[in-house]
């Protein structure tokens, strides 16, 4: 493409680019267009439906023009990183995990339009503020969660006698040894991907028990016996329903496998579902969803909620908000849910029995599990270093190399010593 | 207008002559080098320096950082996963270098040779490298996977494994060994290309003279063909290794590091934890422990080559 440009070519982008940042506009000018920065959406409708529907309505009402810049999945946060430090991009953005504690400093505090949005739309849930509030403030209006459950085959389970997927670990240990030897194993991520891992394997330790660190972040706690009935778990769980594949999975891994019929049961978002319908409706047929199953302390999913913010460097600041507010309109935001079925289960308490749940009501698990979903890392501290321990795969890696061999008490050892060396500064 | 201009410019020239400037050495020269070096510190220079200056603070994303000196150095001494990540890439970039020197020079010898449709074979040669990274590592991904494995399919077929056959990015070892194995594939041709220019370099004489003398082929190898080619091999080694040793979007995209760091190399390692976990001082400091390594590795290199 470069080198059918000639030179004159690129002088005039560059002067037309020039001119172009001359003429941005100035903080109290009246805004004409904001740009809002979104990760691209495994449901195609979602961002189908906000760019046909929501900003032309916006357009009409406001005479505002919205720019939905969508980044591809999994770059979201270099690209909020790149938007946070150089102090230009996008007025608002997509917030996902613990972000809005990491970029604290760089977003304007919304706590207005949040507290609005809860009282016109029958309140928020608990598990909305988790994520949302830093220091008292809302830094992020909450969306929805991006459930990770488990999803498994109906059809094959039904073949070895289940007719309801198990409820506890041990049952699943149980059914999965069966199916393994069926030829069906099961398929979860023990590898370094960035969800699919963490969506059971965080759960898995809680409902043992286990935890990394203690609310004050100071007292690291893996090294406990309810880890290492967690670790006993995983390893003879993995040995006995699953293959050595697993351990080097990314994200992508188990939806490929999953619509290659090689796995019967893994730990997905609903998208795997819906996906299904569209590719692959013999799968989608005999597609089940289910809460994870409960251990000896519980059961826990994790939360993964998807967030808006305004960068605290945007030069539309009212426009940004104004649209913020108007988007968590009853009318619109619930337009704007319905488009993505339920696959952002909504944060709002008045959607909790919206038709987006009764489309499909094998996704009511994931409206189920809201009420059990933990922050990564939970009950440590909100922060940064629980990102570190997330960005350093400590649980994951102490589960998968259990699996692949090592001893219980070494690979406890190993993440203690990786914990104490983040949480000691 | 030029004219009304003209006789005040001619005024000045008596005084101060741009031509005379320039036809002194010195000026010129450095007229010459400016735009490039403004270029080189620009792009490469105050990066660098930024990245120094981020490697001595806590500098956690979107917030003002603290100085505090070499204690991100420190820290990743202390962390267990930096000398993982270190181990990896030390032998990632010894082993993959060294086959893609050996096949290299296999490769290079072979074009050397005439034969049918030399020119269109040197060209397909080089495809590995022309073919961006990500788009051959996604096929890799699909060449490696368990299921739709196409070494996996021909294993089982063959009898040699039973199903579902070796997990390549499942297994630590095989995991780094597949990492290894892409990495070659990708930079032979590389290799393959330089030393072949380097061979024709050679003059035909030499070839000769050492056939007159009796020299057998593998004796008109070891030596005419490799004390000839030793400056071609230390360059292109010097270049191989460089970019071996921060090599970031094979593994980013195959294994992210995975399976538990198995495979994580500096430039992945120090991305996650200055992305992932929004720490720009420690992520730098992991990034910059690529520069004194790289530096002992080229000097322990250009040493061997020297006392050869």
């Amino acid at each position: 493409m470069t080198s059918a440009m000639t030179r004159r070519d690129a002088v005039k982008i560059l002067a037309v680019a020039g001119a172009g940042s001359l003429l941005q506009a100035r903080p109290g000018q009246a805004a004409t267009s904001i740009t809002m920065l979104h990760e691209s959406s495994f449901i195609k409708a979602f961002d189908e439906y906000f760019q046909k529907k929501i900003i032309p309505a916006y357009e009409k009402a406001a005479g505002v023009k919205v720019v939905y810049e969508i980044v591809s999945v999994g770059s979201t946060l270099t690209r909020n990183t790149t938007a946070a430090e150089t102090g230009s991009g996008p007025d608002l953005t997509l917030m996902a995990l613990n972000w809005p504690f990491l970029f604290d400093e760089k977003l304007v505090d919304v706590s207005d339009i949040a507290e609005e949005a809860g009282k016109a739309n029958g309140g928020w849930h608990d598990a909305a503020k988790e994520l949302a509030v830093v220091n008292g403030k809302w830094k992020a209006v909450p969306f929805g969660n991006i459930g990770q459950l488990m999803n498994y085959r109906i059809d094959w389970f039904k073949e070895v006698g289940y007719d309801k997927f198990p409820d506890t670990w041990d049952e699943l240990l149980e059914a999965g040894t069966k199916l393994k030897k069926k030829g069906h194993p099961f398929g979860m991520e023990l590898g370094h991907g960035f969800g699919d891992n963490h969506g059971w394997l965080y759960p898995l330790l809680w409902s043992y028990g286990g935890a990394e660190v203690l609310p004050d972040g100071k007292t690291i706690v893996i090294d406990s016996d309810e880890t290492a009935r967690a670790v006993d778990f995983c390893r003879k769980f993995y040995q006995a329903t699953m293959q050595e594949d697993v351990l080097g999975w990314t994200d992508p891994s188990n939806n490929k496998a999953w619509y290659a019929e090689q796995i019967s049961c893994t730990n997905n978002a609903e998208s795997i579902l819906y996906v299904a319908k569209r590719d692959f409706p013999d799968i989608a047929q005999v597609t089940g969803q289910a809460l994870n199953p409960q251990g000896p302390k519980g059961r826990f999913h994790i939360l993964n909620p998807w967030a808006h913010s305004i960068f605290t460097h945007s030069q539309n600041l009212q426009a940004s908000k104004d649209f913020l507010r108007w988007l968590m309109k009853p009318e619109i935001v619930s337009g704007w849910y319905d488009s993505a079925e339920s696959y952002y289960a909504p944060f709002l308490h008045a959607y909790d029995n919206a038709p987006l749940w009764t489309r499909e009501p094998r996704n009511l698990p994931y409206r189920e599990s809201l009420a059990t979903s933990r922050p990564l890392g939970w009950p440590g501290p909100v922060g940064r270093k629980q990102s570190e321990s997330v960005a350093k795969y400590v649980v994951v890696d102490m589960f998968a190399q259990a699996c692949a061999g090592k001893s219980t008490k070494d690979v406890i050892a190993d993440a203690k010593g990786k914990l104490q060396q983040i949480y000691k500064s | 207008m030029s004219e009304q201009v003209l006789p005040l410019a001619a005024g000045r020239r008596a005084a101060f002559s741009w031509r005379r400037l320039f036809e002194r050495e010195d000026v010129f020269s450095w007229t010459l080098m400016a735009l490039p070096l403004i270029f080189l510190v620009v792009v490469l220079g105050y990066p660098f320096v930024y990245g120094i200056w981020l490697s001595l603070q806590d500098r956690p994303v979107a917030k003002a950082g603290t100085f505090v000196g070499l204690a991100n150095f420190a820290r990743d001494l202390d962390d267990p996963v930096f000398w993982r990540v270190a181990f990896n890439t030390f032998f990632y970039t010894g082993v993959a270098t060294l086959l893609k020197m050996v096949g290299g020079f296999g490769l290079a010898l072979v074009m050397n040779q005439t034969f049918p449709m030399k020119n269109l074979v040197r060209a397909l040669m080089l495809l590995p490298f022309i073919v961006p990274t990500v788009l051959s590592t996604i096929a890799f991904m699909w060449i490696l996977d368990p299921s739709f494995s196409v070494f996996n399919r021909v294993l089982i077929s063959t009898g040699l494994v039973e199903p579902p056959g070796p997990s390549w990015l499942g297994n630590p070892t095989l995991a780094m060994a597949s990492v290894i194995v892409i990495n070659t594939w990708r930079g032979l041709p590389f290799y393959g290309i330089t030393l072949l220019a380097g061979l024709q370099t050679i003059p035909p004489e030499l070839y000769e003279a050492a056939t007159i003398d009796g020299a057998t082929a593998p004796q008109r190898f070891w030596h005419v063909t490799l004390p000839l080619m030793m400056p071609v091999v230390y360059i292109v080694t010097l270049f191989s290794v460089i970019f071996t040793f921060s090599d970031f979007q094979l593994i980013y995209v195959l294994t992210h590091g995975g399976p538990a760091n198995a495979t994580h190399l500096f430039a992945t390692y120090a991305f996650d934890i200055a992305m992932g976990a929004g720490q720009f001082g420690l992520g730098a400091s992991i990034a910059l422990f690529i520069l004194p390594a790289l530096a002992l590795l080229l000097i322990a290199l250009a040493r061997y080559m020297r006392s050869n």
